[in-house]
């Protein structure tokens, strides 16, 4: 069995390990805790909200329905009208090096850090 | 020997079947869960089939195979969506296997290997562009391990069920 192993097969897979290393390693550093929450809809920015502060979000779209939920510190999709639900599979997500994505909505929740980069602040 | 127009319509009925036999291996993959909340993160069994064909008719055929099960399993399973995902995966998968199994340095599992990590950058890709947003690639370090070890996974059953198909199925 193990003859079939080539040396290539080899080489390939110590790059393809490396570079997966490396990106882990970059996103790691990346990581750290963040303080304002930003959703998107389709690419462009739906709202900028305090991680800090204790609210329920709901995006309405043509069919679609999502509920954001902070609370403590933490972002979770509490709800989705999507049908892989796997948005609110991902749970509950506090530094910037996380998100939370619901492609069938395109929504899309990321944790940015930094009071300065509150644009606006809508409730 | 067999006259050109016999081994067509062998090729063609060998297709069908795999085209079947990777459909029940997607649905299959659907059944198991094997979920882990990451999407992209699964083992690939189809991929069995194309790889196989790959080596044993020509990349045409394993081409039209894999086309035709992403289509079939996106309109049954996935939604037209999810089509858009497998597409890319697909494409790029294949095209990088055909492309490293031609230098003829590598074997069935380095190539499968190879293409499980290809497929999940393909997906990936499709993802940061309908999401338009690079951030997707946060998933990307899950992605490139388990797309090495679905593929060397698939790789070694490839090859040992390769040396037990018969062989006339082909010619």
């Amino acid at each position: 069995m193990l003859k079939v192993i080539k040396k290539a097969d080899i080489v390939l897979f110590l790059i393809l390990v490396a570079l997966g290393i490396a990106v882990t390693v970059m996103s790691l550093n990346g990581a750290e805790d963040g303080s304002v929450v930003q959703v998107s809809v389709d690419g462009k920015t739906y709202g900028v909200y305090s991680l800090n502060k204790n609210q329920t979000i709901e995006i309405k779209q043509d069919k679609s329905i999502n509920k954001i939920t902070i609370k403590d510190g933490h972002v979770q999709m509490s709800d989705s009208t999507c049908k892989n639900q796997i948005c609110v599979k991902t749970g509950e997500i506090s530094n910037t090096s996380q998100s939370i994505v619901c492609l069938p909505n395109k929504v899309m929740v990321e944790i940015v850090r930094g009071e300065a980069q509150f644009d606006a602040v809508s409730n | 020997m067999q006259s050109p127009t016999n081994r067509n319509s062998k090729f063609i009925a060998t297709s069908a079947m795999f085209v079947c036999l990777a459909l029940i291996f997607s649905y299959v993959e659907v059944l198991i869960p094997f979920s882990v909340g990451i999407p992209g993160v699964k083992l690939g069994l189809a991929n069995l089939v194309i790889i196989i064909a790959l080596y044993e008719m020509n990349f045409r055929y394993a081409f039209a195979i894999n086309a035709i099960r992403i289509v079939i399993t996106g309109l049954l399973f996935g939604g037209l969506f999810g089509v858009m995902y497998s597409a890319a995966g697909g494409l790029l998968s294949i095209v990088t296997m055909w492309a490293l199994k031609k230098t003829g340095l590598f074997s069935m599992i380095g190539v499968s290997m190879a293409g499980g990590f290809s497929h999940n950058l393909g997906q990936l890709i499709v993802a940061a562009l309908l999401v338009s947003n690079l951030k997707m690639f946060v998933y990307f370090p899950v992605l490139v391990f388990s797309g090495i070890a679905s593929g060397i996974l698939i790789g070694v059953v490839s090859y040992i069920i390769d040396g037990k198909l018969p062989k006339y199925l082909f010619r």
